[in-house]
């Protein structure tokens, strides 16, 4: 009974150390992040464009479809903290429902790239130099060859301006970067001792892959991953602006610049605002991914305390 | 060396294969039929017949695909649906503007960057070298076509310094300049960030190797140290990243030459995009890429003489 008792207790017991440890390891990084200057700049402009984005309807004063014609262009004011647009809508209103779709595009599409693009990568380096190899590094280099925004361009003229299709095309522009960064990591992992131990003790493949291999390929995949949430906000906003993204009346950065261009002449406020608004949205994105980066790192840490 | 050159080059023909391959398949699932797409509402079925004939239409996928990729291999893009004219002579006329702007921002990111960082690498930890560091900051982070939206803003309809729209007049180069600054200075800022960023932090690594040291404790005046021997050495990722930074200017400058109402590649590839004009968006995205591979591989080249390690890998 007792001999029991223990043999059923010590599974669960390491379990619970394995995961209380890396708890233990994802707060130390997100405690050195909120001690840096670029991480607290950076979280809070994140937390709040999550907040917006989530609880746009309960943030925005106005509904941002409303029109009032007899408003518009008006210059900010009391009620319109931002003023209006070319059919009178509330500008801060359209740019708090904004980052949704900003929000909805980068995280999708980079979870969506970051997760494609690290299982590919990491099947081509475990075989390296088999055919399967080389065919994996043809396909990186061969969406790699075309420059990210005529890819996706294109794409989503093939495929239909939508959110769903915008992630889509943004994350097949992007998981070549992911799949290369990965393999280059499995390569140097599977070289391990632990990674040959296992595969000693008779571990297949797919459990060596996932237990070993893609953990260790983690830290520079989610780095590129920060950095790489600024800049798919920079190209839904992008592809907006040429409208082929986010259909109007949804309101999206891109659009509400695009809208501002054409009535240049008629208010400034309608360019200024989307236009700082993208340009905090990312600098914020980007000092988040710089402390992010620099917590990853260990040469980094020392270089920077 | 030379057998780094030859495996690199080797290894482009089949990746262009594959972008071929990738363009025609993008263009063969659009959806509905590509000739009375493009023929528009009011054609007739023998006209939409002869159109098909004539693009090859009516044959099975692959020969489709033979066909295209031999036409791309004479050189024969196909003609625009909208005006008629051969798609190369479209593009041949607006890559003029594209690589005049891309050449130009480039350059003067590369003068302004190097500098600002070889400035803060010098005055390190000081007021400006945050400064600097700030700078490059907020242009690494603001993209072009907002930067350039703003500088319109300002400096072309509320000022009236800078002309709005066009490339200026044919022939007047005063005037050819005078529509180039704004756009060449809203593609500037982002490079500018990340390049006085980058000489930097590699100015700061090479500063702290072996030789420096040896420099240093020789006696060496510290301006002599800092442009002779470490700029050199640093100047190797910067002039990859330059390189590469022109191969994606060519590819990318898009949303500039839109706002700016410069003809150039970019502009011609999104108007053919709203016109369904398929040979055009083909031609015009094949030769992008093939610019941007190109620019990739003089890079990787150059990289390869300057740090001869890198072959090995």
């Amino acid at each position: 009974m007792i001999q029991e008792n223990i043999a059923n207790s010590s599974p669960k017991k390491s379990n619970y150390r394995k995961k209380n440890s890396q708890i233990k390891k994802i707060a130390g990084i997100l405690r050195i992040i909120l001690h840096d200057y670029r991480g607290q700049i950076g979280s809070a402009f994140i937390i709040a464009m999550v907040v917006c984005a989530i609880f746009s309807p309960w943030v925005a004063p106005f509904d941002p479809y409303e029109q009032d014609i007899l408003n518009r262009f008006a210059s900010p004011s009391l009620t319109h903290l931002l003023g209006t647009d070319y059919l009178g809508r509330d500008i801060l209103s359209r740019i708090i429902y904004g980052s949704r779709v900003a929000a909805m595009v980068s995280f999708g599409s980079v979870c969506f790239s970051a997760i494609i693009g690290v299982i590919i990568g990491v099947i081509g380096g475990y075989k390296e130099g088999r055919k399967l190899d080389y065919a994996i590094i043809l396909v990186f280099d061969i969406v790699r060859s075309f420059p990210q925004l005529i890819l996706a361009l294109a794409l989503v003229a093939v495929i239909g301006p939508s959110v769903r299709n915008l992630i889509l095309a943004l994350a097949f522009t992007a998981f070549p970067f992911y799949g290369r960064l990965a393999r280059a990591e499995t390569l140097s992992v599977k070289e391990e001792d632990y990674v040959k131990a296992a595969k000693a003790l008779g571990a297949t493949n797919i459990q060596i892959i996932f237990k070993h291999i893609i953990p260790n390929t983690l830290s520079p995949v989610i780095v590129t991953g920060g950095m790489d949430l600024a800049t798919m906000i920079m190209y839904e906003a992008s592809l907006s602006f040429l409208g082929l993204g986010v259909r109007p009346p949804t309101a999206s950065w891109g659009i509400m610049l695009r809208n501002g261009l054409t009535y240049i002449h008629a208010s400034p406020y309608m360019i200024i605002w989307p236009a700082l608004t993208i340009a905090i949205a990312m600098i914020g994105f980007s000092l988040f991914a710089e402390s992010l980066r620099i917590a990853l790192n260990p040469k980094e840490r020392k270089l920077h305390e | 060396m030379l057998k780094y050159v030859i495996k690199r080059i080797l290894w482009i023909v089949p990746t262009v294969l594959g972008v071929l391959i990738l363009l025609f398949s993008l263009t063969y699932f659009l959806p509905g039929d590509p000739a009375s797409v493009m023929l528009g509402p009011r054609a007739t079925p023998e006209l939409i017949e002869d159109l098909n004939h004539r693009l090859h239409l009516d044959q099975p996928v692959y020969t489709r695909l033979g066909y295209y990729i031999l036409g791309v291999l004479r050189g024969d893009l196909g003609e625009s649906v909208w005006s008629g004219h051969k798609v190369s002579s479209l593009i041949v006329n607006s890559l003029p503007y594209t690589i005049i702007l891309a050449v130009c921002s480039m350059g003067l990111a590369a003068l302004v960057g190097i500098f600002l960082g070889v400035f803060a690498t010098i005055y390190k930890e000081s007021i400006i070298d945050h400064l600097v560091t700030g700078i490059s900051l907020v242009g690494v982070a603001v993209p072009d076509f907002v930067a350039a939206c703003l500088l319109l803003l300002f400096f072309a309809v509320h000022l009236n310094l800078f002309p709005v729209l066009g490339a200026g007049e044919a022939g007047n180069i005063a005037d050819k300049i005078h529509h180039l600054i704004l756009p060449v200075i809203s593609l500037a800022i982002g490079w500018i960030g990340y390049l006085s960023r980058l000489t930097r932090e590699t100015m700061l690594e090479v500063l702290d190797s072996d030789y420096i040291r040896v420099e240093k404790a020789f006696g060496i005046p510290a301006k002599h140290i800092h442009y002779k021997y470490a700029l050199k050495n640093a100047v190797i990722p910067i002039i990859t990243v330059i390189g590469l930074g022109i191969g994606k200017l060519l590819g990318g400058a898009v949303l500039v030459e839109i706002i700016f109402n410069r003809p150039g590649l970019g502009k011609l590839v999104v108007d053919a995009v709203y016109a369904r004009d398929l040979p055009v968006v083909q031609g015009g995205i094949l030769i992008a890429t093939l610019l941007f591979v190109l620019a990739n591989l003089i890079a990787d080249i150059s990289y390869a003489y300057i740090d001869p390690r890198i072959q090995y890998e």
